[in-house]
């Protein structure tokens, strides 16, 4: 894939991260072209978290600057960014954050209602199958699997078509195979529609899959 | 997906407490509905018995024993009057018409009244086809509900008994001759035997020398059976006749309307100072009788206010501990791209579908009940009752509950504007 530096999909400029006046951890310069992925490593506490959830933005930077697909995150106030974030950004929370309330695809449809985006059915349905739990779809998640579940979360994140997919140690709670093939149902997806991954892990197992790495917290 | 599909399964979510929310709403709409169709139908029941009647003339005794024995004919009387006095009062020029009642049988517990064709003629009383007043004594006229239940047909006979309750003497002699059957009109008609005076007059003036060797105790009791009213079961005595002397003849009451309203200030004092009789205003009476129920009523109905408005502090707690229990969907849904106000709506359907479902399912129960209670007092042959009655006033229900819903959600729907993603879905 032809990598053209001159429009960087993510541009991150002297970003001081942190929440409640408190600043965590600064980033002093990262750009990610279209479809380029990096890993964010570093020991639990280091501060991934913090700066994944500003880059996500559901933290307001301390300082500095995002521009995701030259959109100053900072210009966007209130339910502006949350419809944003709602259309560019996939989360994959550590926690999962299933509704329980809801089956496994009603789970995708709600990301495509929550964003306003028109529910489509067959490419939730689609999705399922490209992660190889179609046949789940009527269940309630917590009757799936932590690997199935993953999964629901990675197709969630996936289902608007963002540009960028964050997640925070999706694989870290996996066995090795599991975490072998959500990686590569990830790195996949990623591929298919063109977005960036940013992946935060303590997960040693997957940094193979990365050439764009930071390391943060502790020795660099 | 939307924010009614979303509410829907997050109702079927908890389906135990959304029952129990459903079922303490329900409840207290179902209160009202019943206090409702109760209220109204005891007032209409009450309206049209007392149509056009401004004015009861009786024996001496309590004023509403005299309404009730003779305008609803719940009561026993109070007592007889002179026939002669009660004409010479009904020639009255501030009477428009005065209709007299003569009481004293029964027919399975149906009293049997001797009065003129204008009492049925007041209450717009229409005879079946193929019947007839009575024209001379002994012929009877049924009202619908007495005919229904007992099945007599025109030219069919039967005897009343004694006394105003069934169980009394049987006047087995006498047998009346059913001549006519009338249309139900939704009156104490209906529930009532008419024959002219002169039938009642004429058994109990032969029932009387039948008895000759009685003559003493009748004189005795001449001196009390004017007030005597209460002591049903003393069947021989309780209505006065005039046993004596045949002109001496007695009715129980008289249903007066007045010509003019002017006559309300002068003719019931008239009767209570000037005669031996007594003079008693239904619309006052009903009054003073709504006045005693109204307190049970009132309280009935505020309990029933209690009741909706626990319900609505129910699905306000409900939906409270659903929020709280929610947040991290809300937060999520929120990090997925929803603006507040999205989440504010859900919240709000959530709790008017609750709502809506309680007061549908309320109404259901309300007429229901009322039905319900309307089965059980058919037996009672007093008091006629429907569920199959639908109130204007009812609609208002609906709006109501709503917004007692709408309310009971504004707190925690609220509370989604101030939802932090990262606190509520990271840091934890």
């Amino acid at each position: 894939m032809p990598v053209r530096k001159e429009v960087p999909m993510l541009e991150i400029n002297q970003l001081k991260a942190g929440y409640e006046d408190k600043v965590i951890i600064e980033v002093p310069q990262l750009a990610l072209s279209s479809g380029e992925h990096c890993l964010i490593l570093g020991s639990s506490g280091s501060g991934k978290t913090t700066l994944l959830c500003t880059l996500a933005g559901l933290l307001t930077p301390l300082g500095g600057e995002i521009r995701l697909d030259g959109q100053n995150l900072e210009e966007l106030r209130g339910s502006a960014l949350d419809v944003f974030r709602g259309r560019h950004i996939g989360i994959i929370y550590q926690a999962l954050h299933m509704v329980s309330a809801l089956t496994v695809l009603q789970n995708l449809l709600l990301a495509q209602y929550a964003a306003g985006l028109r529910q489509d059915r067959n490419k939730a349905v689609a999705l399922l199958e490209q992660l190889g739990i179609a046949d789940k779809r009527d269940d309630k998640p917590e009757t799936l699997s932590q690997g199935q579940q993953q999964r629901v979360a990675i197709a969630r994140a996936a289902i608007n078509g963002p540009k960028i997919i964050v997640g925070d140690e999706p694989t870290s709670a996996l066995d090795d195979s599991s975490c072998e093939t959500v990686m590569e149902l990830l790195l996949r997806l990623a591929a298919s529609s063109n977005a960036s991954l940013v992946i935060a892990t303590h997960d040693q197992r997957i940094k193979r899959h990365f050439h764009k790495q930071i390391t943060i917290g502790g020795a660099q | 997906m939307n924010s009614l599909s979303l509410s829907y399964a997050y109702l079927r979510h908890k389906v135990l407490s959304t029952a129990l929310t459903i079922t303490t709403f329900a409840a207290g709409v179902a209160m009202i509905v019943v206090m409702l169709l109760v209220n109204a139908q005891l007032q209409n029941e009450f309206s049209s018995n007392l149509k056009g009647i401004d004015l009861v003339v009786g024996g001496k005794g309590s004023p509403m024993q005299l309404i009730l024995s003779s305008v609803f004919h719940l009561d026993v009387p109070t007592g007889n009057i002179p026939l002669d006095e009660a004409e010479k009062l009904g020639k009255h020029p501030m009477i428009k018409e005065a209709i007299p009642l003569a009481l004293g049988d029964n027919y399975q517990g149906f009293r049997i009244v001797g009065t003129t064709q204008a009492y049925p003629a007041h209450y717009q009383a229409m005879m079946k086809p193929g019947g007839r007043y009575w024209e001379k004594e002994m012929e009877a006229v049924l009202g619908a509900e007495v005919a229904a239940k007992s099945g007599l047909k025109p030219g069919d006979t039967f005897s009343g008994s004694h006394g105003l309750t069934s169980g009394g003497e049987l006047h087995s002699e006498f047998p009346y001759k059913v001549v006519g059957i009338l249309e139900p009109t939704g009156t104490v008609v209906d529930r009532l035997a008419l024959t002219g005076r002169e039938s009642v007059w004429y058994i109990h003036e032969h029932h009387d020398h039948d008895h000759d060797e009685d003559a003493d105790e009748h004189r005795n009791e001449a001196h009390h059976h004017g007030n005597d009213h209460a002591d049903e079961h003393d069947h021989e005595h309780e209505h006065g006749h005039g046993h004596e002397h045949e002109h001496e003849r007695e009715i129980t009451a008289l249903l007066i309307s007045y010509n003019s309203p002017l006559a309300a200030v002068g003719l019931p004092r008239l009767v209570n100072s000037t005669t031996s009789m007594q003079a008693a205003s239904p619309a006052f009476e009903i009054a003073r009788l709504t006045a005693f129920m109204g307190t049970g009523t009132e309280t009935l109905k505020y309990f029933a206010w209690f009741l909706i408005i626990l319900a609505g502090f129910g699905i306000f707690a409900g939906l409270y501990n659903a929020m709280n229990e929610r947040r991290y969907d809300l937060a999520l849904m929120r990090s997925f791209g929803a603006r507040p106000g999205k989440l504010f709506a859900l919240m709000m359907s959530e709790s008017l579908v609750v709502s809506l479902i309680s007061v549908a399912v309320g109404l259901m129960m309300g007429h229901l009940l009322v039905e319900g209670i309307a089965t059980w007092l058919a037996g009672t042959k007093h008091i006629h009752m429907t569920g199959r009655l639908f109130l204007p006033e009812e609609i208002w229900l609906i709006p109501t509950t709503l917004i007692v819903g709408a309310l009971a959600a504004l707190l925690p729907a609220v509370r989604v504007y101030r939802i932090d993603i990262f606190k509520t879905l990271v840091q934890r």
